[in-house]
């Protein structure tokens, strides 16, 4: 009942069982050492602590693999028995040190981690504690361990809450922030296991490559949690390192020029909502506010037209309190699949201070993009990648073809009997409101908890107002108030708790029935527990079922609902020439599986659309990625060797003759590997800058029947070969005319600042479709046009 | 050149998809020629010869040029992946129908993965109403227009049924053999077999050339081929860059100054497209006499005189227009160059100097009627050249002759992009001294 099998799963299991099922035969083997260790239990419990230490330092006697080795040879696994002896410890340990001891299923879940592989685990099952428990196999085998978290808070709590475990078995571990000083990550680097947010991991191997000694140890497990939030939707997002140059925004001319064009007038934007262009009188109107402009001619092309565009799309496609926030004078975006504000995150080529020239705010710094990688790039960096979430299986797909990793599904430890009620679906966005408050209030009357979660910001804000108008109090939890959130969500599960949440309470949250005190706690499981109310269906249907899976933690009852309406974002952008069913009841529910089937069409349309961006950024990322790579053992090369010397000796042999007899070689040798690397750098940069300018267009070359990724690389190779070449030539007249002195070379630097992370926009591969599609689309406009003529005459 | 053949083959997963693609290709060939169970060999030997020498231009010629000339062998892959294609063509047309078919195309991979599966059923439902078909024409005798020789001995239903199903089977395999090739092999596998199947008629057919005509008309012919192949090379690479511009973004300087977007139209928009329209077109004229004409009337008699000889000037001057207007249809229903602007504008992308909107569609449209024109005579040119040939030297062979238009435009346009793609894949694999 709670979580019914998705088509996807369904499918790739018997594909599995086709294939001799060895996934199958690997989890059950991993099933019986598990319950094969719970027999050591009752003798286990019965030791004196001296007795426990010893057989756990019996255990810790690392395995350091031998140097040049990454850990994944076979010393780094454990035979059977001391699988058996190291869950059966493991157990013993949380029993004593965190006053917690592990389930069979948590002991499973770690097992099936120490295997490879992602586990599927229900909320409130304890994914901390078995996270632990598979780190520490690994560490015992003396591979380090990156435990990759959501974000800094969870990283630290969860560090520091399993720490007396790691110690227990003799490892240190440690967790990194975003305020972390280079020397604490080092330091913490140097731990068998180190916890910290994926963007801290990230930026730390971005500014390992641009500086001169790094501090980032060869990768060699991660270990991800809510691995399909961290490998599936953040791994559209590249993380960026960024230099800043001046702010550029537009104009406060064109700002308000832009905020005065009518909709659909002046601009429209298409179905999905993901672009927003000038019509015709638009661009008049706007040509003519400039004074009378062309502003198609070569002149106001790259300069005045661009700033409108940017402006426009601030104003039109980015909502105050859907897409961001402000708070504290700056413009705060919210990640649209967690509903938190993205701390580090911002818009890309100056939409981030048009949103802040469109809001009245002071315009921050636009960085140059100094180097950039995708969550993905990171992850396959590591040579063992293993995971855990609530919702793995929707992602199977997807974790397969782009991380080639299993899904492993740990059963709950007590059965879950949450009850998911059918949803209910509307005409309008008005019915659909009303029913909600309509069905929270009755639910409130019993005093049984209720936790709803919305779309935005501005939503949540809104169903409140409602509710209050209804008399119905609550509590609102969003971005906004985040600073709130443990708080609020201690006191979700409270008798008569109504809390008003967006994405921010879907994920990772657990709620206790009963409220802080779990006081009334046989008293809400009485009243059937936590009910859940969803008052959207989600772009994925992984976030449905991470929302759902707030009721009905551990054994507990719970209940959940959805209502949706046909005229949601979600079928509006996702379906929008769809028939819509026309025949409502009187509350204008509208019945029958016609609706259903309608949004469920809706949520596979957006899922696929998301899973086109993720797949063209792997795609086109590659080949960077690759020669980022070749970069990266040039660099090494230089920073290592007198390379860069000896390359600029034999270019300008009369110059290195003439520096030569007045300065010392080794600072010639660092002058000459800093003025290498410096071009060095800033050549890739504009690599990058060709590389996006290439990007976007490069879908044009569908229309001359050529593939446009054969097309990218045809340009993108020929360009970075020529980029090694332009190095030299540049290193070599920086050398020949700079000044320089015994002390060194006064290179004036662009300062390498403080990263930022961006957000990409869609650039859809091939938004044409197949040539055959165009050729049928012609066919039907032709009858459609003649049909239309037919309807005119009649 | 060779350098690029001996780069792809030292680079080990390259290396390992041309191997597997050549070693589809040759099982694909062998059970080409493998007749199928019941199949008289001997006797179609005999009845082909026959065919040949009577020089008569056959409906199923088509088919049997896309099949490699398995079809009229009755051999196991008699059918080919004709089936496949069809189901294909009728799946994406029923697209437009059926609403359900037009939702699973935009649900992504997952609903492409169910259309693909609906095409593969509906492509065997296909292979097995042809195959039946052919089995019923070739018992009959129809398939070789009167060959004495009965190509089926045993007509027993057991016999027939055994035929059509290894037939049947027979397109199933090829339709895997294709996807695995687009999979694990280079190119796009159905195209690839399409391309064998051509290809592996031109020894034949030059043998038989030279031992009818003999040395200098087979010297002749080889230069002349060659040289087709050659314009068509050049022509088929051949496109208008027009320029586009985006201005969605606000980037600080541009070092490259927009020398790489642009929007390329091929001089050669429409392809293959237009002759095989052309040439399926004329057919209808001969079918018609056949099966309605007493071969007396007057219309008979000019069609019979007229259009059914490939080398009158009648049949080679219907065929050229055929194409010229089949070209600028195809092309005008396929490139939209008002959805075009449409989108370049959505996407914020323009022709410098030219206003998006109806100023650029207006342009697209222009350049667009403009290179078709060429386009289109090529490509007319290309198709009746044979013929122009045939009536030279006065002998009997026909347009799928494999030299023909046709036949040459597919090899040229399948080898091109199958080249192109282990191109890129081998510029992104070769960074041998790269760095020094």
């Amino acid at each position: 009942m709670c979580s019914e099998e998705g088509g996807m799963g369904r499918l790739s299991s018997a594909f599995w069982k086709v294939l001799g099922g060895s996934r199958r035969r690997a989890f059950s083997r991993s099933r019986a050492v598990v319950a094969t260790a719970a027999k050591l239990e009752g003798e286990y419990r019965e030791l004196t602590e001296s007795d426990l230490a010893e057989r756990l330092a019996a255990l810790s006697r690392r395995h350091r693999p031998v140097d040049g080795d990454d850990g994944a040879g076979s010393t780094a696994t454990f035979d059977r028995d001391e699988l058996v002896r190291f869950l059966a410890l493991a157990r013993e340990v949380s029993r004593r040190r965190l006053d917690m001891p592990a389930f069979d299923v948590q002991l499973l879940a770690a097992a099936r981690m120490f295997a490879g592989d992602v586990v599927e685990m229900l909320t409130g099952e304890g994914k901390t504690l078995a996270g632990a428990i598979g780190a520490t196999a690994f560490a015992l085998r003396g591979r380090q361990v990156h435990v990759i978290s959501v974000n800094d808070y969870l990283a630290r709590r969860d560090a520091e809450w399993m720490a007396p475990l790691y110690e227990a078995f003799g490892l240190s571990v440690a967790w990194i922030s975003s305020t972390s000083t280079p020397e604490e990550r080092e330091a913490a680097y140097a731990a068998d296991v180190t916890y910290a947010a994926v963007s801290e991991f990230g930026f730390d191997v971005l500014r390992d490559r641009l500086g001169t000694d790094p501090i980032v140890p060869a990768p060699q497990v991660a270990l991800v949690d809510e691995a399909d939030s961290v490998l599936v939707d953040e791994a559209r997002v590249p993380l960026v390192l960024a230099g800043s140059t001046a702010g550029a925004a537009p104009d406060s001319i064109i700002t308000d020029l832009v905020r005065a064009l009518k909709p659909d007038l002046h601009y429209r934007t298409d179905e999905d909502d993901r672009n927003v262009f000038l019509t015709e009188k638009g661009a008049a109107a706007v040509e003519d506010a400039l004074g009378g402009v062309d502003l198609y001619s070569e002149e106001h092309v790259g300069t005045t037209l661009s700033q409108v565009n940017v402006a426009l799309h601030a104003r039109v496609l980015l909502r105050r309190d859907v897409h961001y926030l402000v708070r504290d004078g700056r413009v705060q975006l919210i990640n649209e699949s967690r509903g938190r504000v993205a701390e580090l995150q911002r818009w890309p080529d100056g939409l981030q201070a048009a949103v802040e020239a469109k809001e009245g705010l002071a315009v921050s710094d636009t960085g140059e993009v100094l180097d950039t990688m995708t969550v993905q790039a990171l992850i396959s960096r590591y040579p063992t990648v293993c995971g855990m979430t609530g919702t793995a299986r929707a992602a199977d797909e997807q974790l397969r073809t782009f991380y080639d990793l299993g899904v492993s599904i740990i059963p709950p430890n007590r059965p879950c009997v949450r009850v998911d009620e059918p949803s209910r679906v509307y005409a309008t966005i008005a019915d659909k409101e009303a029913a909600i408050v309509d069905y929270i209030a009755r639910t409130h009357e019993t005093g049984q908890p209720v936790l709803i979660g919305t779309m935005d910001v501005a939503e949540s804000e809104h169903l409140a107002k409602l509710l209050e108008r209804a008399g119905v109090d609550c509590v609102v939890l969003n971005a906004k108030n985040d600073a709130a959130e443990a708080a609020i969500i201690a006191e979700a599960g409270a008798l008569g708790a109504v809390t008003v949440s967006t994405q921010m309470a879907g994920r990772g949250t657990d709620i206790r029935l009963g409220g802080s005190d779990q006081a009334d706690h046989e008293k809400v499981k009485d009243l059937g527990g936590l009910c859940v109310v969803g008052t959207n269906r989600h772009v994925s249907r992984r976030l449905d079922e991470q929302l759902r899976g707030r009721a009905g933690r551990q054994g507990d009852p719970g209940r959940s609902i959805f209502f949706s309406s046909l005229e949601d974002d979600l079928v509006v952008r996702h379906a929008p020439d769809a028939r819509l069913p026309t025949t409502t009841e009187e509350d204008g529910q509208v019945t029958g599986l016609a609706a259903e089937r309608l949004l469920d069409h809706a949520q596979r349309v957006a899922d696929a659309a998301l899973l086109e961006i993720h797949s063209n950024t792997f795609r086109y990322s590659r080949l960077s990625e690759r020669h980022r790579a070749i970069l990266d053992e040039r660099r090494e090369l230089l920073l290592g060797t007198d390379t860069a010397l000896r390359e600029l000796e034999r270019r300008c042999p009369d110059r290195y003759r003439e520096l030569s007899a007045e300065i010392d070689e080794e600072v010639l040798v660092s002058v000459a590997r800093r003025i290498t690397l410096f071009h060095l750098d800033r050549c890739w940069v504009e690599h990058l800058a060709f590389l996006s300018d290439l990007r976007e267009s490069i879908h044009l070359h569908a229309l001359g029947k050529q593939n446009p990724l054969d097309e990218y690389h045809r340009a993108a190779i020929p360009a970075f070969r020529d980029l090694l070449g332009e190095v030299d030539e540049r290193a070599a007249r920086t050398f020949e005319e700079a000044t320089i002195t015994a002390e060194g070379i006064d290179l004036d630097d662009a300062g390498l600042v403080r990263p930022t992370a961006t957000w990409t926009y869609l650039v859809q591969d091939n938004p044409f479709g197949s040539e055959l599609d165009r050729a049928f689309r012609g066919i039907r406009r032709m009858l459609d046009g003649r049909r239309g003529r037919a309807d005119d005459e009649d | 050149m060779l350098s690029a053949f001996r780069a792809a083959l030292t680079t080990p997963d390259l290396r390992k998809k041309i191997l597997f693609t050549l070693g589809i290709v040759a099982v694909y060939r062998l059970g080409a020629n493998v007749p199928s169970p019941g199949v008289s060999s001997p006797n179609i030997r005999q009845c082909l010869e026959l065919i040949e020498n009577s020089g008569s231009a056959n409906i199923y010629s088509l088919l049997n040029l896309f099949s490699g000339g398995a079809l009229l062998q009755l051999s196991l892959f008699a059918l080919g992946i004709m089936p496949y294609i069809t189901a294909s063509i009728i799946v994406n047309l029923l697209g437009v129908v059926i609403p359900r078919f037009e939702q699973l195309r935009k649900e992504g991979q997952s609903g492409q993965a169910k259309l693909t599966q609906y095409t593969r059923y509906l492509a065997m439902a296909f292979a097995v109403l042809q195959a039946t078909t052919f089995v019923a024409l070739a018992r009959s005798g129809q398939l070789f227009g009167n060959c004495p020789h009965q190509v089926i001995p045993d007509g027993s239903v057991f016999n027939l049924v055994v035929i059509v199903i290894v037939m049947t089977a027979g397109t199933a395999l090829v339709m895997w053999f294709g996807e695995m090739v687009t999979e694990r092999g280079v190119g796009n596998g159905m195209s690839l077999l399409i391309f064998c199947s051509i290809a592996a008629r031109i020894p034949a057919e030059g043998s038989s050339i030279l031992q009818t005509q003999g040395g200098v008309v087979f010297t002749v012919v080889c230069i002349f081929a060659l040289a087709i192949i050659v314009a068509v090379c050049f022509v088929e690479q051949a496109q208008r860059r027009i320029p586009v511009q985006y201005a969605k973004r606000m980037v600080g300087r541009r070092m490259y100054g927009g020398t790489s977007t642009y929007l390329p139209l091929k001089v050669n928009q429409a392809g293959v497209i237009p002759v095989i329209f052309g040439s399926s077109l004329l057919y209808l004229p001969q079918l018609m006499s056949q099966l309605v004409g007493d071969g007396t009337g007057w219309l008979n008699r000019f069609i019979d005189d007229y259009i059914v000889p490939q080398s009158s000037w009648v049949h080679i001057l219907l065929f050229f227009a055929l194409i010229i207007f089949f070209t600028y249809f195809y092309v005008s229903i396929t490139f939209n160059p008002d959805e075009r602007a449409d989108e370049m504008k959505k996407f914020g992308g323009f022709v410098p100097g030219i206003r998006p909107g109806r100023p650029t569609a207006e342009y697209l449209s222009f350049v667009l009627s403009r290179i078709t024109l060429p386009g289109s005579i090529y490509l007319g040119i290309v198709a009746v050249l044979p013929n122009f040939f045939l009536s030279i030297t006065e002998e009997g062979a026909n347009q799928n002759f494999p030299f023909g238009g046709t036949a040459v435009l597919i090899m040229v346009s399948v080898g091109l992009d199958t080249m192109k793609q282990v191109e890129s894949q081998l510029m992104q694999r070769n960074y041998e001294g790269f760095l020094r």
